[in-house]
C-alpha cells in the first residue's frame, strides 16, 4: 500500500504549459506509524483511522488535480511570498481566469484543504485563496448556506489578518484590481445574504436552524459589515490623506499624517475603495444622504471631470459614478444624476477599447445599460440638454419608453418597469425573525386582514415588503405629481399671454379652476431643483440652463451642497387669473465651427506656402504666380515644366 | 451668498454635540439614540429642523428594533413633511424598514395606520393642492393625528402656511384674497395680519395681493446666445496678420 502512495506523489507527466521547470516543492508526509497499520490484531484508535482516512482522500483528490493548475498554485504561492506584484497581477488577472475557463466553468475549484500540502499551508495565501474559491462559487454557480457562512468567516479572518495583526502593517503586496474585487465581492455576498435571508419562505428545516442560531444572526450583520468599511477607513485614515493631498501638502506632512498604515500603498488603497464601498452599503440600505457625505474628501472623481487621487479599476469608478447617481436622482436632484452619469458614461465609451478582459468587462456593460436607463427617467422627470452622444444613445435605447412616459398618467407602468430594472438591489438591515418560528410563521402567513379599526389589526403584523417597492413608490408618486406638465407644457408654449379660465377651457372636461392653478404651481415647482454648481469654467450647461446661480461651491464643498437653478426653458407667471409666458430659446452656436475651420484653412495655406516651390525654366508665360506649387501631383519633379498648362493666380485671402 | 443647502445640511441650531454625532462614527452606537431623540423634541419644541439628525435616528432605528419608537417616527414624518419643496419625506420612508411582529398587544403600533395618513398629507402638499390638504387635515380621520401629534408640534401649520407661501411666491405676482384663504386656512383679520407678516401687499379694493418680486416670478424672454470671446478669436486674426 505505501509503495502505491509513493507512486502517486512521484508521478510527473510531460508537461505542455509554459511554467516548465519550477521546482515543486513536494512534502511526503511521513506516517510514523505506518507498520501499525500491518498488525490486524492492534486496537486502532478510531480518530487516528479516520484522520488517516480524509488524509489519504485529500492526497487523492490532490493528485488527480490537473498538473497545470498545481504549478500555477505553486507559482501564484511564490510571487505572493516574494511580494512580486507584476508577477501577481499577472496570476491573477490572466492565469486564474484561463484556468477557470479551463477546468472549472462549472464546478468548484479545489477547496482549500487539498492544495494547503502545496503551499506548506500557508494559511494566509489560503485565506486569500479562499477568498478567490468563494468568489467563483458566488458568481458561477449556486452558493449553499454553508458556502454563504463560510465565505463570511473567511472575509473576517482576512480582514482580522489586515487590520489586527500584533506588529502593524502587513507586509503584503497585491495589485490594486485585487483589493477593488476584494471589497467588491465582500459587499456583494453581504448583499446577496440579506436578499436570501429575507425571503423565509422554501427554506429547508437546516437552513431555518442555522439561520435561527446564535452564529446565524451574527453572520453577514449589518453592523459587522460597517464596521470592517469604517475600520480599514481609519486605520489607513485615507480621508486625512485626501484632505491633505487637496490642500497641498508635502509628501512628508503627507506621510506623517497618515501614520504608517496609511503610507503602505495596500492599506491606502483598500481604504479608498471603502469609501466607495460605504456609498454602496448606504445606498443599498436606503440612506442616500449618508452616502453622499461618505464621499466627501474622495469626490467623483472622473465622473465629473475631475482627477481621481491615483489610479482606479474602471469597475470602481463605474460603481462611484452608478450609485452616486442613484443617491442624486432619489434625492430629486435630476441635474446632478444627469451630470454624473452622462460624465461616466462617455468615459466608458471612450475607454471601452482598452477593457475586454474577462468578467469585469459584461459587469462594466451592464452597469453603463442600467445608467442609460436611469438617465433616460431623469430626462423624464426634469429635461436637460445634455452631451449630444449620450443623448443620442439614451434615444436609441429609451426613445419609445421615453415618449410614453411623456404623455403622463399612462406612462406610469413603463416608468416603474425602467426604475425596477435599473435600480440598485436594496435590502433591508434586519432579519426576518429566524430565532421565534411561530413570528416567522406568521410572517410567512400572514392571517387575512381585519377591518383597519379593529385593535388585532394594529397589533402589527407587516406581510413582507420589498425595500425596492418603498423606493419605487416615493418616485413614482413625483412623476405622478409631475403628469400634467407636459400637457400644460405644450399649451403654453403657444400664448405669451393666456387666461387661465380658458386654459381650464382647453383641457380635459372635468378638471376645474383650481386644481389648474394646482398644477401651475406644481410645474413651477418642477422647473427648478437643487444642483451642484462649479466654477465659471466647464460650466457649459449651466449657460443653457439660464441658471440664477452664484458662484460656484469650491472643491471643498459637499457634495450635498447646491443652489436653486431653473431648469425648464419655458417660464411664467401668474397675474391674478392671467397667465404670462416667456420662453427661453437657445441660439444657434456657429462660431466654434467657423473658427475651427478657418483655424483649419490657416493650417493648410501655412503648409502650402511652406512647401517648395517647382523650379521652373520656361519662359515668363508660364510661370505660376509664386505663392505655392500647384501641380497635379508631382511638385517633386523639377523636370517637367508646365507650358500649356492653366496660369493660376492666387486671390488675397481676406 | 450661502447655498440653498447649506442651512439644510447644517442648520446653525445645530449644537456641536449633534454634529459630532451626526458626522462620525458613533452615530451608530445605540446609546446615543437618547440624545438625539432629545433634539428631536427640542426642535419640536422649538420650531427648528435638522433634517441629518433626524435621519439619523431612523438609521438607529433600522439596525436596532429593540429601540424603535413610534411616537419619535410620526413627530419626524411631520417636521419633514414642513420641509417642501426638499425630498426629506421620501428620505425618511425610505429608512422605515419593516416592523418586526408587535407582540405587545397592549401597545399597538400606530404607525402602520398612520403613515399611510401621513403619506395621503405629503403627496397633497407636493402637488400644491393645499385647499385639499387644509380639508384632509380637519377630517375626522386625522383626529388621533392632531389630538396625539400635531398639538405638540409647535408651528406645525404655521410651517405648512410657509409651504404654500413659498409655492404662491414662485408662481404669483396678483393673487386674490379668497383663493389664497384657502391655501393657507385663514381668513379675515387673521389673513390679512398673517399677509402683513410675509411683507405682501393688499389692495383691500379689488381684494388682491401683490407679491414682491423675486428670482422665481420675474420672467423675461430670454435668447440664449453664445458669447464668442476675443481669445477665440485670437489666432484666426493673428494668422490674418500675417498673410501679406
Amino acid at each position: 500500500m505505501s509503495a502505491q502512495r509513493v507512486a502517486l506523489w512521484a508521478a510527473e507527466p510531460d508537461l505542455d504549459d509554459d511554467i516548465n521547470d519550477v521546482d515543486i516543492p513536494l512534502t511526503i508526509p511521513s506516517y510514523q506509524n505506518a507498520d501499525l497499520y500491518d498488525d490486524p490484531n492492534l486496537q486502532l484508535d478510531e480518530s487516528a483511522l479516520l484522520a488517516a482516512q480524509a488524509q489519504i482522500a485529500q492526497q487523492t483528490a490532490l493528485a488527480q488535480l490537473p498538473d497545470v493548475v498545481k504549478r500555477f498554485i505553486v507559482h501564484f504561492h511564490q510571487a505572493v511570498l516574494d511580494n512580486n506584484l507584476p508577477e501577481i497581477t499577472l496570476a491573477y488577472e490572466s492565469g486564474w481566469n484561463r484556468l477557470t475557463e479551463k477546468f472549472y466553468a462549472r464546478t468548484e475549484w479545489p477547496e482549500a484543504e487539498i492544495i494547503a500540502p502545496l503551499v506548506n499551508d500557508d494559511q494566509i495565501f489560503l485565506i486569500l485563496y479562499r477568498e478567490l474559491y468563494y468568489r467563483h462559487v458566488y458568481s458561477r454557480l449556486q452558493p449553499d448556506i454553508d458556502d454563504r457562512f463560510h465565505s463570511y468567516e473567511n472575509s473576517c479572518e482576512l480582514f482580522n489578518y489586515l487590520l489586527n495583526s500584533d506588529g502593524g502593517p502587513v507586509p503584503l503586496s497585491l495589485p490594486p484590481q485585487w483589493l477593488w474585487d476584494i471589497i467588491d465581492e465582500f459587499i456583494y455576498q453581504f448583499q446577496s445574504f440579506a436578499l436570501y435571508r429575507s425571503r423565509p419562505a422554501n427554506k429547508t428545516d437546516e437552513e431555518l436552524t442555522m439561520l435561527g442560531s446564535e452564529g446565524g444572526a451574527q453572520a453577514w450583520s449589518s453592523y459587522s459589515v460597517l464596521n470592517v468599511l469604517y475600520s480599514l477607513i481609519q486605520k489607513s485614515r485615507v480621508n486625512e490623506w485626501l484632505k491633505a493631498r487637496a490642500e497641498g501638502k508635502t509628501e512628508e506632512e503627507i506621510d506623517e499624517i497618515v501614520g504608517e498604515y496609511g503610507t503602505k500603498p495596500l492599506y491606502r488603497q483598500l481604504g479608498y475603495f471603502s469609501l466607495i464601498g460605504l456609498l454602496r452599503v448606504h445606498v443599498l440600505l436606503g440612506d442616500f444622504t449618508l452616502a453622499l457625505k461618505v464621499m466627501d474628501n474622495a469626490g467623483l472623481g472622473l465622473c465629473v471631470g475631475e482627477k481621481a487621487p491615483f489610479t482606479a479599476p474602471t469597475a470602481a469608478h463605474v460603481s462611484t459614478a452608478y450609485h452616486a447617481g442613484v443617491c442624486y436622482l432619489m434625492l430629486r436632484r435630476f441635474t446632478d444624476a444627469a451630470r454624473v452619469f452622462t460624465g461616466c458614461l462617455n468615459w466608458v465609451m471612450r475607454a471601452r477599447q482598452y477593457h475586454t478582459r474577462s468578467y469585469q468587462y459584461d459587469q462594466i456593460n451592464k452597469t453603463a445599460d442600467r445608467m442609460y436607463a436611469l438617465l433616460a427617467l431623469c430626462q423624464t422627470l426634469a429635461p436637460t440638454r445634455l452631451d449630444d452622444n449620450v443623448t443620442n444613445a439614451v434615444r436609441e435605447k429609451y426613445g419609445e419608453q421615453m415618449t410614453r412616459m411623456g404623455r403622463g398618467e399612462e406612462g406610469l407602468g413603463t416608468f416603474e418597469e425602467i426604475f425596477l430594472y435599473a435600480c440598485p438591489k436594496f435590502i433591508t438591515a434586519n432579519p426576518p425573525p429566524y430565532d421565534d418560528p411561530n413570528a416567522l410563521a406568521l410572517l410567512i402567513n400572514p392571517p387575512t386582514p381585519t377591518s383597519p379599526t379593529s385593535p388585532t389589526a394594529t397589533s402589527g403584523t407587516l406581510a413582507i415588503t420589498d425595500p425596492t417597492q418603498r423606493h419605487l413608490r416615493a418616485l413614482s408618486a413625483h412623476y405622478l405629481a409631475l403628469s400634467p406638465v407636459p400637457t400644460l407644457r405644450s399649451l403654453l408654449k403657444l400664448y405669451t399671454s393666456l387666461d387661465a379660465r380658458k386654459l381650464t377651457g382647453f383641457l380635459d372636461a372635468g378638471v376645474d379652476d383650481e386644481e389648474v392653478l394646482s398644477w401651475m404651481m406644481v410645474m413651477k415647482n418642477a422647473g427648478r431643483c437643487v444642483g451642484r454648481v462649479r466654477g465659471a469654467a466647464g460650466a457649459d450647461k449651466d449657460e443653457k440652463i439660464g441658471a440664477s446661480a452664484a458662484n460656484g461651491g469650491s472643491t471643498g464643498s459637499s457634495l450635498l451642497d447646491g443652489e436653486w437653478m431653473s431648469i425648464s426653458d419655458l417660464n411664467f407667471v401668474i397675474d391674478e387669473n392671467m397667465i404670462h409666458i416667456a420662453e427661453s430659446t437657445v441660439g444657434r452656436r456657429y462660431a466654434g465651427w467657423f473658427i475651427r475651420n478657418s483655424e483649419h484653412a490657416a493650417r493648410v495655406l501655412d503648409g502650402l506656402r511652406a512647401s517648395p516651390l517647382p523650379v521652373s525654366l520656361t519662359p515668363p508665360g508660364a510661370r505660376t504666380q509664386g505663392k505655392g506649387g500647384e501641380s497635379k501631383g508631382d511638385t517633386s519633379k523639377d523636370t517637367a515644366p508646365r507650358t500649356s498648362g492653366q496660369k493660376v493666380a492666387w486671390s488675397k485671402i481676406v | 451668498m450661502t447655498s440653498a443647502t447649506s442651512e439644510w445640511l447644517t442648520p446653525s441650531t445645530r449644537t456641536e454635540l449633534i454634529e459630532n454625532l451626526v458626522s462620525g462614527v458613533d452615530r451608530y452606537n445605540p446609546s446615543n439614540v437618547g440624545i438625539l431623540e432629545d433634539y428631536l423634541y427640542h426642535q419640536i419644541r422649538s420650531e427648528e429642523y435638522d433634517c441629518l439628525a433626524n435621519l439619523a435616528i431612523l438609521k438607529l432605528y433600522q439596525f436596532n428594533s429593540d429601540l424603535y419608537n413610534p411616537d419619535v417616527v410620526v413627530n419626524i414624518l411631520l417636521k419633514a413633511l414642513t420641509a417642501e419643496p426638499f425630498p426629506d419625506f421620501d428620505l425618511c420612508t425610505s429608512l422605515l424598514d419593516d416592523r418586526p411582529v408587535n407582540v405587545n398587544p397592549d401597545e399597538p403600533d400606530p404607525l402602520p395606520v398612520l403613515l399611510p395618513i401621513l403619506t395621503n398629507l405629503y403627496n397633497l402638499l407636493h402637488q400644491c393642492r393645499f385647499p385639499a390638504f387644509w380639508t384632509f387635515y380637519h377630517s375626522d380621520e386625522l383626529e388621533s393625528l392632531r389630538e396625539n401629534y400635531i398639538v405638540e408640534c409647535v408651528g406645525f401649520e404655521e410651517a405648512v402656511r410657509e409651504v404654500a407661501a413659498r409655492a404662491v411666491k414662485a408662481t404669483f405676482t396678483r393673487i386674490g384674497l379668497d383663493r389664497l384663504g384657502t391655501y393657507v386656512d385663514l381668513s379675515g383679520l387673521e389673513l390679512e395680519s398673517w399677509i402683513e407678516k410675509q411683507g405682501w401687499s393688499l389692495d383691500t379694493s379689488t381684494r388682491t395681493i401683490s407679491i414682491p418680486s423675486n428670482p422665481d416670478n420675474e420672467i423675461e424672454s430670454v435668447v440664449i446666445r453664445e458669447n464668442v470671446k476675443l481669445g477665440q478669436l485670437q489666432k484666426v486674426i493673428a494668422h490674418a496678420a500675417q498673410i501679406r
